[in-house]
This record gives C-alpha cells, sequence and structure tokens, in this order.
C-alpha cells in the first residue's frame, strides 16, 4: 500500500513540474507553515475514484492566482485577466498536478480515474472527505512572493467505482 | 499551401495555453480554430478538412476518445491528423486511443519542444 510520505513527495514532485513547465514559476516545498494563505482564497479540486478515492485541491490567494493565470497565458497585464481565466487557470493546476500525481502512482495504486476539475472562491477553504480518510498536505513558497497550498485527500476505494 | 490546426479543449484558458505553445514551439498553421466541446469539433470537421487536431480527452459532454471515433467516420477527416493532449498517461488509455484513429499523444504538463517534436513529423 502506498504511504503517506510517498504520496507527499509525489505530490511536491508534480506540483513542482507543473510550475516549473506550465506556470514557468519556482516553487518550494515549506516545512511547518501554517500562516493563513489570505483572504479571499481559490481552490481548484478534482476528485478520482478507483483503487483509490478522494482529491486534490490547490488553494492559494487572489493576487497568487492571478500571477498564476498570467503566466501560463503569457500575459504581461494583469488587468487583462477575467474571473474566467483565473478560475480556469486554477482548475487546469489541479488537473496537472493529479494527472503528474497518477502518472507517478499508478505502478503502485492502479487504476484510478479522475473527475473533471472545479474550483470555488472564498474564505476559509478545505476539501473534506469526511471520517475514515488520509491527508497529505504541503504548503509551498512560490516565487518566493506567495504562499500555496497542495491537498490531498484519500481512501482505499472500491475498483469498480467511477467518478 | 498553409495548414489548418484546431484545439478541442472544454477550458477556453487551457486552449489559450496550446495556442501560445504551439506558437512557441515554431509551428506555424494559417488558419486555427477552437472547439469546446467534442460534439462542436464534429460540427465544424464535417463543415471540411482539418490538417492538424489537437484534442483533450478528459471532456463533459463529449470525451476525446468519443470524439476520435466519431471523427474518423467522417469523409472530411480522412486525411486529418488528431493528437490527444491530456493528463491521462496510463499506457492502455493510450494505446486504445491510438487503436481508435489517434495519430499521437501529447501528455500535460507539455513544452513547446514536446509539441515540436510531435507534430512536425506530421507536418511533412
Amino acid at each position: 500500500m502506498i504511504t503517506t510520505v510517498s504520496l507527499k513527495d509525489a505530490l511536491l514532485d508534480s506540483a513542482r513540474e507543473v510550475f516549473e513547465t506550465m506556470v514557468f514559476m519556482a516553487l518550494e516545498g515549506l516545512e511547518d507553515d501554517t500562516t493563513n494563505l489570505g483572504d479571499p482564497t481559490l481552490l481548484g479540486s478534482i476528485t478520482f475514484k478507483g483503487n483509490l478515492e478522494g482529491c486534490l485541491g490547490v488553494c492559494c490567494d487572489e493576487a497568487c492566482a492571478r500571477t498564476i493565470a498570467a503566466n501560463m497565458l503569457g500575459m504581461t497585464s494583469l488587468e487583462e485577466l477575467t474571473d474566467n481565466d483565473v478560475s480556469d487557470a486554477m482548475g487546469e493546476i489541479a488537473n496537472m498536478v493529479m494527472g503528474a500525481v497518477k502518472a507517478r502512482i499508478q505502478n503502485e495504486v492502479g487504476s484510478i480515474e479522475v473527475s473533471i476539475p472545479s474550483v470555488v472562491q472564498g474564505r476559509e477553504l478545505r476539501n473534506s472527505l469526511g471520517e475514515g480518510a488520509v491527508q497529505v498536505k504541503i504548503r509551498v513558497n512560490i516565487e518566493e512572493q506567495y504562499r500555496g497550498e497542495f491537498s490531498l485527500q484519500y481512501r482505499e476505494g472500491r475498483p469498480n467505482d467511477v467518478p | 499551401m498553409g495548414k489548418s490546426l484546431m484545439i478541442v479543449d472544454d477550458s477556453a484558458t487551457m486552449r489559450k495555453i496550446i495556442m501560445r505553445t504551439v506558437r512557441m514551439s515554431g509551428l506555424e498553421f494559417e488558419r486555427t480554430e477552437e472547439a469546446g466541446s467534442g460534439v462542436e469539433a464534429l460540427e465544424k470537421l464535417k463543415t471540411g478538412p482539418i490538417d492538424v487536431v489537437l484534442c483533450d480527452i478528459n471532456m463533459p459532454e463529449m470525451n476525446g476518445t468519443e470524439m476520435v471515433k466519431q471523427a474518423r467516420q467522417l469523409p472530411t477527416c480522412a486525411a486529418t491528423k488528431i493528437i490527444m493532449v491530456s493528463t491521462e498517461s496510463s499506457e492502455d488509455l493510450i494505446k486504445q486511443v491510438m487503436a481508435d484513429g489517434a495519430n499521437g499523444y501529447i501528455t500535460k504538463p507539455f513544452t513547446p519542444e514536446k509539441f515540436q517534436e510531435k507534430l512536425a513529423p506530421l507536418l511533412n
């Protein structure tokens, strides 16, 4: 069975890969960081089912999300961005990080099917799978300017479940 | 004669990102189109040939694998090169979608170099 340590490594490595390749921003893991991410925050989430079922989330404040979206789209001015661009970009980050995590763990956990991502904006947002779920969470420093959080909540699933 | 490109993805932002990455790769297309779903892509493909289609897999309404199957039934798509662009990277899925009629596969996250490597041979 996969361990929380290996999942944490897979989550951080995947987030780094996506940020370096598609967002063009450096991302570093932070130990024991519990500072507030700011308000309001955006939370991009994507669920998965199969041998492992759960939810991956990426959360950061609005300023960070706008910078991420601008970098992904190659925009030099944040004023050109629409709210939809920012929301879409956060969903795509969740989607791509989930895809990269899946690629790293699929030999160990086997089949996983992934849903379509969703994004919400608000205060103190977090995903919850309820009792019995394991949570892996990493805080990151993005370009030494922003804080962000990647989380993965999961439990062993039923193999034939489909999102 | 210049080549034509269609990008199929339910995310408008991802369509823009793919378009930007194609430009950064140095590949040139005379005409570009976008579709927000497999259904919309098929409607556009029925109206005339497109040289290259870059298509997401995980989409609502009609996913990319179904779109490829139906596109291959269209006379206008006989010579169209269809490349899947997805976060999905399982070997079984890639084999299946290639068997259904796709010509190539690019996994997200991607780079301009990856587009150059996969698309350039198909354009010559």
